[in-house]
Parts: C-alpha cells; sequence; structure tokens
C-alpha cells in the first residue's frame, strides 16, 4: 500500500481529534489491517486452489460443475491441513 | 480541512482497494497468461485473447467463490472443515 497523503492541516486537525474520535479512527485502521489481512489470504489461496482445480482447456468464464466444488474443498481441505499442522507442532512441543 | 478523521478513512479505504485491485490484476495476468499463451508467437492469437477473457472471468469467480468460502469459516470459527463445504 502506499504512503497516505496528509496535508499539514489534516496532520493538525488529527493532534487535536477528540478522544472519541481517535479511537474511532484506531479502531477503523485496525479493522482495515484485518480485512487487508483476510484478503490478502483469498488471493493466495485463490492462487493455489485456481492451479489445483481449474486444471483442463479454459473455454468459459465460469467455474464449471466440477471446479466450483473442488475450489471450495480446496479451501475447506487446506484450513484442515493448516489445523493438522498446528495440532502436530503443540503436540510436539508437550512431548 | 473540516474533518481530518474522516479524510484519513477515505484514504485509507481507498488505497486499501487499490492495493487489492492491483494484485488481483497481477494475479490475472500471472495465471491467464500461463495458461493461455503456452507459446508466445508473433502476434496475439484470437484464441489466445478468447482464452485470456475467460481465464480472467473464471479466476475471479474463484476468487469470490475462496472468499466466500473461506469468511464462512472465518465466521462459524475452524471446525471440522466441513461446516458449509457439504452444501
Amino acid at each position: 500500500m502506499d504512503q497516505l497523503n496528509i496535508s499539514p492541516e489534516t496532520a493538525q486537525g488529527l493532534q487535536n481529534l477528540s478522544a472519541k474520535d481517535k479511537q474511532e479512527l484506531n479502531q477503523f485502521v485496525q479493522n482495515e489491517a484485518q480485512k487487508a489481512q483476510i484478503q490478502s489470504a483469498v488471493h493466495s489461496l485463490t492462487e493455489t486452489c485456481f492451479r489445483k482445480c481449474v486444471t483442463g482447456k479454459i473455454s468459459a468464464g465460469a467455474l464449471d460443475r466440477n471446479e466450483e466444488p473442488c475450489m471450495r474443498n480446496c479451501v475447506d481441505r487446506f484450513m484442515d491441513a493448516n489445523m493438522t499442522v498446528i495440532r502436530h507442532l503443540e503436540q510436539m512441543r508437550t512431548l | 480541512m473540516s474533518n481530518p478523521k474522516q479524510e484519513v478513512m477515505d484514504q485509507v479505504r481507498q488505497q486499501a482497494a487499490l492495493a487489492n485491485a492491483r494484485l488481483l490484476v497481477e494475479k490475472l495476468n500471472e495465471h491467464c497468461f500461463e495458461r493461455c499463451v503456452p507459446k508466445p508467437g508473433s502476434s496475439m492469437s484470437s484464441t489466445e485473447s478468447t482464452c485470456m477473457t475467460a481465464c480472467m472471468e473464471k479466476y475471479m469467480a474463484s476468487w469470490n467463490t475462496v472468499s466466500r468460502q473461506y469468511l464462512g469459516h472465518a465466521q462459524k470459527g475452524v471446525g471440522s472443515g466441513q461446516a458449509i463445504g457439504g452444501l
């Protein structure tokens, strides 16, 4: 993401925000950061699953009846795999 | 400036949307070029450009499907992974 383009006036105005506004702005930025993180995960998952599920000749714009469920399963199994890794690491740690 | 808070929020939103769009365009290009132009010739054939547009739509449909499925998990909490997979 590029840098924000904040004018001196705005910067000054930010200093003078009420506590409530500051808190709201803070919350907003945190929410946006979380949203960005989710979007980034969706991008990388789409990439992985597209490679696995869309293997045939590309002739139509929509996902066909095999690709669509494959994409969904791909997401589910990726999460399972993720969980398995975490659980196993946890187990290794306590041994 | 009348409302610095609003101004910052608008900028953050706008930049986030831009970054997301940029990344999507990059991925579309990368994957569809890979799939549709396996052997680059001296010009883009009509088959290749038809493939590119179909591929773009397919990739975006994939993005939406993945997004929906992923968010379904995030909201329900990570369970067996089959929470909505069977639908």
